[in-house]
């Protein structure tokens, strides 16, 4: 089975590069995009299979991202993450609105996280093995 | 007075306004003055548009005392109000002014100067309360976002430090020598411990700006507990401390927000463990005090050294800190507790802590046990309508265990049966039932006033107490509220009136139980009995 593609869209280079690190170690493969509009473009290309996305983006925040994303018909199944390191209390529900599968503040829990992004990933019909770390 | 000002005079005795305009007249005020002979047409008023200032009789047809003051200064709680009170009660309007009510003029003994002084005073007072008001709620929002912007700005870096340390002590970048993992371990820890004091940074700003939002739905909280435990005991069993439990398992539901709980008891359970010495033991209990019977009360005592009496008042407030922490961990920023209380309270508990220096400590909290009749109050009573003849009694029943339950059917048809024995048939009615998994509530309107009521639960719980098939599976719990009858066309027949009401009151409940976020609306269903 091929690896499955999960797109990171943060603009904080480091952040960037420690999410790719455990992502790639738990077998994922991964693309970057660094603000709002490169992200919708990177969708575009990559037809990645799964979007972690921070809500704090120039060019175009992370709702804006949410809702280019539902616009368009190739783009609003992919699946998304958002992680971000606003307050929950406030941004969560709009998140959810905005057709996020689910969402965790930063620093996220490593575990936590990736069963997320497994359970996510993981076909709907039985038989099939997830994706495992 | 330069501008223009309109003045609403709410005053019944033609006599008294009269003289009032007199007042004004003489006084050569530039007022427009609307006179309203009714406490009603007065609130009509101050809806429409608001006048610049209220004279305010406070003996009305439709309103009396205290009543009629605070029901204006809720309505329009920015404009300004003189009360015009009559010789013998001064004392009234003496209280009115501590409540929010700018003067007071007793009536036939103030000229006009005094009237246009009392107004103009009181106007400008209170111009000078709202400014401030919009000063220090302007502050208090800078200091949010600021604070709020701080602690977001604070965690980027913190995400940084936290993934990698994570992914070296993961062993993702390489095979570590085992004092590179302790080491990276103090480090990861004291990233978590950043975390939090962040996460307490901002919940303290929301506490102070009553910010923090509860959604209070019917919670076991046993399964909280245990939640606690399961987290802590890691840390407990690290440093050599015991943690026992103390759950009786026929303990009712509690009307709670679990996360909120789940936080309000780690914090607790985490200053027990962390202020406890090795060999010690923690100890969370959850119990019912029969003197205080709509509250569930949870402890949680420790072991340790125990609080001085002089610091127990102190110890919930905010930034307080324990001098002279004998613990190698660090101090928090003492927000801990602070928040711990407000979540309390905003559930309508209390909190407070019971200490023997040298001999550990106990906190104790107390919840609301849920209620449907209670969730209900609201929603049927209409206010100052107490007096009613008509009574909605709610029985809900849960399971003592899941073991204990076996045919929920059969436990709900047996049920039904008592309560049909409990009624008079062709006076009460039993509502369609309501279900939400092994849960139950029946819903009874009783045609009966406070008295016959009474009578009406007490022989409800008598039975359920009694009944043999229901005894040590199920845990009733029965309560009534009296309710009015909304008020509509008489002419139509009791029967229908009382149907009528039957429909809306089970559109109350449902509405009532689907609120909670945790509980899927498909699980709900009404079922006619």
């Amino acid at each position: 089975m091929d690896k499955a593609k999960i797109l990171i869209v943060d603009d904080d280079p480091d952040l960037r590069r420690g999410l790719n690190l455990r992502l790639r170690a738990n077998h994922y493969d991964t693309a970057y995009a660094t603000d709002g509009f490169s992200a919708i473009a990177m969708a575009q290309k990559e037809k990645p299979d799964l979007i972690i996305l921070d809500i704090g983006l120039p060019a175009g925040d992370g709702f804006v991202v949410l809702e280019r994303l539902q616009e368009n018909a190739s783009l609003s199944a992919i699946p998304v993450i958002v992680l971000t390191a606003r307050d929950p209390q406030a941004t969560r529900e709009k998140i959810m609105r905005g057709g996020a599968t689910a969402f965790f503040q930063k620093p996220a829990d490593n575990a936590e996280l990736l069963s997320t992004i497994r359970s996510v990933l993981s076909p709907p019909w039985p038989g099939t093995v997830a994706t495992m770390a | 007075m330069s501008n223009r000002h309109t003045v609403l005079l709410i005053e019944d005795n033609p006599g008294d306004a009269d003289l009032v305009r007199l007042r004004l007249v003489e006084s050569e005020s530039d007022v427009d003055v609307r006179c309203v002979d009714r406490l009603s047409a007065g609130l009509q008023q101050l809806g429409d548009e608001s006048p610049t200032l209220v004279l305010l009789d406070l003996n009305l047809p439709d309103s009396h005392g205290a009543e009629t003051f605070r029901k204006i200064l809720n309505k329009a709680p920015g404009v300004p109000v003189v009360v015009l009170s009559g010789q013998d009660d001064e004392e009234l309007a003496v209280k009115a002014v501590h409540q929010g009510v700018q003067d007071y003029l007793v009536k036939g003994e103030f000229n006009s100067t005094q009237l246009a002084r009392a107004m103009r005073y009181a106007i400008e007072r209170q111009a000078l309360l709202t400014s401030l008001d919009i000063s220090r709620r302007q502050q208090l929002e800078f200091k949010n976002q600021f604070l709020s912007h701080v602690s977001h700005e604070l965690r980027t870096p913190l995400t940084c430090i936290h993934q990698f340390v994570t992914l070296m002590l993961d062993g993702l970048t390489g095979p570590l020598v085992p004092q590179q993992t302790e080491h990276l371990e103090t480090v990861l820890r004291s990233t978590n411990q950043l975390r939090s004091m962040i996460g307490d940074l901002l919940e303290a700003t929301r506490a102070e700006s009553g910010k923090i939002r509860i959604e209070q739905q019917c919670i076991a909280i046993g399964e909280v507990i245990h939640q606690v435990l399961s987290m802590l005991r890691a840390s407990a069993q690290n440093k050599g401390i015991g943690l026992e439990i103390g759950v009786d398992t026929r303990i009712p539901l509690a009307f709670a927000d679990a996360d909120r709980i789940l936080q309000v008891l780690t914090n607790l359970m985490d200053n027990a463990i962390k202020f406890t010495a090795p060999g010690g033991s923690v100890m969370v209990k959850a119990f019912l005090l029969e003197s205080d019977p709509d509250f569930l009360y949870i402890s949680v005592s420790d072991t340790g050294r125990g609080i001085n009496p002089e610091v127990k008042a102190m110890i919930f407030e905010r930034l307080y800190q324990e001098p002279g922490t004998i613990d190698d961990s660090r101090k928090g920023l003492g927000l801990g507790l602070y928040i711990t209380h407000e979540i309390v309270s905003l559930h309508g508990g209390r909190i407070w802590v019971e200490s023997e220096p040298g001999h550990g400590s106990t906190f104790t909290f107390t919840l609301p046990l849920f209620s449907l009749a209670k969730l209900l109050l609201p929603a049927v009573v209409e206010e100052g309508k107490l007096r009613s003849s008509l009574s909605l009694i709610t029985v809900e029943l849960t399971p003592v265990s899941a073991q204990a339950v076996g045919n929920w059917r059969e436990i709900r048809r047996q049920c039904l049966e008592l309560l049909r024995s409990c009624i008079l048939a062709d006076k009460d009615l039993l509502l369609p039932t309501l279900g939400i998994e092994k849960r139950e509530a029946f819903l009874i309107l009783a045609a009966a006033d406070l008295h016959g009521t009474e009578v009406i639960t007490e022989r409800i719980r008598e039975q359920i107490a009694r009944a043999p098939d229901l005894q040590g599976r199920v845990v009733g719990n029965v309560s009534a509220v009296p309710i009015a009858l909304p008020t509509r066309d008489n002419s139509e027949p009791i029967e229908k009136q009382v149907q009528e009401l039957a429909d809306s009151v089970t559109e109350l409940v449902m509405a009532v139980l689907l609120k909670p976020r945790n509980l899927e609306p498909k699980k709900i269903n009404t079922k006619v009995n």
